[in-house]
């Protein structure tokens, strides 16, 4: 087996085994019907949910360093097709979610999670927007409880986790 | 004449701020079939399920039953007319219902902000309300202009309709509700490959030429049905489907242009308000809709 910095211990698997729906990972006997429905494989064979789902059974980390794992749609036309019924596009979002610290994300999901957290929305609305809405008889929405935001997730300490996240994401498919 | 029934509306981001026609739509449309929708100032961002889940998942499902909470508060059934918001909202309260472990842990986390979930609120999207509660047979009543000869794609999207465990829908390959839609107003469904396919939108902000890629695959697998104009739910399929269309027909034939409509705005040409949906068409369609509403008769 390849040696790789986090291969050495069972963290990153048991860590998602306790996540809510991650234990649908055990289900997982590798036939590969959700590579062969995924339409992203289609169209890059190095795309594949099936050995992504490997990876994570063999506790390899190194698949939340890869960018690929963004490039999932969430659509779960493989979760449909899968017999075991593996949530499989959510794995993947876990994946993605240990990817961060490392800065596995690409930069339009930092700023998105940073402007909800700032806004309570992930745009910013501004005064043409409100006054569009107002010509078209349609009722003032209010301002987000942006407190209410923060206090919620003050245990989970996002804020923190986003201030000094960097992407190390290129983005762009063409390397 | 039955009294009119109210929904907490759950507005979300796009639609109310980037593409307010869907709501005007949606509404004139719904008020014909006695029902309004009411805001809930309580209410924030879904959060949004296509990249906020790989960012922090534990902080999507909180914001999202914060959500739910604030929607249970108001003692009615919510509609959401964002497929990402329906589907957020469906699936933190489907997993708040199955896993009482999470909901602890979230009710401990939604306590400092007086709010409490309990997974009994019942979540809707627009094909739930029109379909399910509304009726066929009530709607087809306000349908004055019938669209007959006209041949339509409906395009529901991924977060709509999976999972079938959270979203309630009727078929996760074949859903049907929108098709009856389509019909209800006398148009044809059009038939074409891979009913279900993604727009492609998830993956623009990771990688936007694959995105384009499924974007470019799937208006060409509609085009081949012969349909007038593409039918959809979703801001976001809306989005990639409507206002980018050009990035993607730049792959195959930039010739090449289909119109595509909210729903609510399909709905409420054939309930005679065609007027709206052309003043609105201006700003918020790139793709002509004049050629196609002429085909309907009386167009500008
Ligand atoms: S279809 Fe299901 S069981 Fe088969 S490889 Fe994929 S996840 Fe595993
Ligand atoms: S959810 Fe992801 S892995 Fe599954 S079919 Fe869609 S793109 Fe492929």
């Amino acid at each position: 087996m390849v040696v790789l910095r986090s291969t050495s211990d069972l963290a990153f698997r048991n860590w998602v085994l306790e996540q809510p729906e991650g234990e649908t990972l055990l289900r997982c006997y590798q036939c590969g019907r959700c590579t062969s429905a995924c339409p992203v494989a289609a169209i890059d064979n190095s795309f594949n949910p099936r050995l992504f789902l490997q990876k994570i059974l063999l506790a390899d980390e190194s698949l939340t360093e890869e960018q690929l794992v963004w490039t999932c749609l969430t659509c779960e036309q493989c979760e449909v097709r899968c017999p075991e019924h593996v949530k499989i596009p959510h794995l993947l979002i876990l994946a993605k979610v240990r990817g961060l610290v490392g800065g596995n994300t690409p930069q339009g999901a930092l700023d998105r999670a940073r402007a909800i957290l700032a806004g309570g929305r992930t745009i910013m609305v501004n005064e043409s927007m409100l006054k569009t809405r107002d010509k078209m008889g349609l009722p003032d929405l209010g301002q987000p409880p942006v407190d209410q935001i923060a206090s919620v997730l003050k245990e989970i300490g996002l804020a923190k986790k986003l201030e000094t996240v960097e992407s190390v994401y290129g983005g762009g498919s063409n390397e | 004449m039955s009294k009119a029934k109210t929904y907490t509306y759950f507005p979300g981001c796009m639609i109310p701020f980037r593409l307010p026609h869907f709501e005007m739509a949606a509404r004139a449309v719904l008020k014909r079939l006695d029902i309004e929708l009411e805001a809930n100032p309580g209410h924030a961002c879904c959060p949004e399920p296509t990249t906020f889940t790989g960012v922090d998942f534990d902080a999507w499902v909180t914001l999202a039953a914060r959500n739910v909470a604030v929607s249970e508060t108001t003692g009615l059934e919510t509609v959401a007319l964002c497929s990402g918001c329906f589907h957020t909202l469906a699936v933190a309260n489907h997993m708040i219902q199955e896993d009482e472990k999470l909901k602890g842990r979230i009710n401990e986390r939604l306590k400092t902000v007086g709010l409490k979930v309990t997974g009994d609120l019942t979540v809707k999207n627009i094909l739930h309300v029109l379909h399910g509660d509304v009726g066929l047979e009530r709607i087809k009543k306000e349908i004055t202009h019938p669209l007959t000869g006209l041949k339509f794609a409906p395009h529901y999207g991924c977060h709509l309709v999976r999972p079938l465990e959270a979203t309630h829908m009727d078929d996760a390959e074949q859903p049907m509700w929108m098709d009856d839609l389509i019909e209800v107003t006398g148009a044809e469904v059009a038939e074409f490959e891979d009913k279900m396919s993604c727009c492609g939108a998830p993956i623009t902000p990771s990688d936007e030429d694959k995105a384009f890629t499924l974007t470019a695959q799937r208006i060409e697998k509609i085009r081949a049905s012969g349909a007038d104009a593409i039918i959809v739910v979703c801001p976001t399929c809306y989005t990639q489907l409507e206002m980018q269309q050009k990035k993607a027909t730049a792959k195959f034939d930039p010739e090449y242009s289909i119109p595509v409509l909210y729903l609510g705005e399909l709905l409420a040409i054939a309930m005679g308000m065609k007027d709206m949906v052309i003043s609105n068409a201006r700003r918020y369609h790139r793709v002509k809709v004049g050629p196609l509403l002429e085909k309907i008769g009386g167009a500008a």
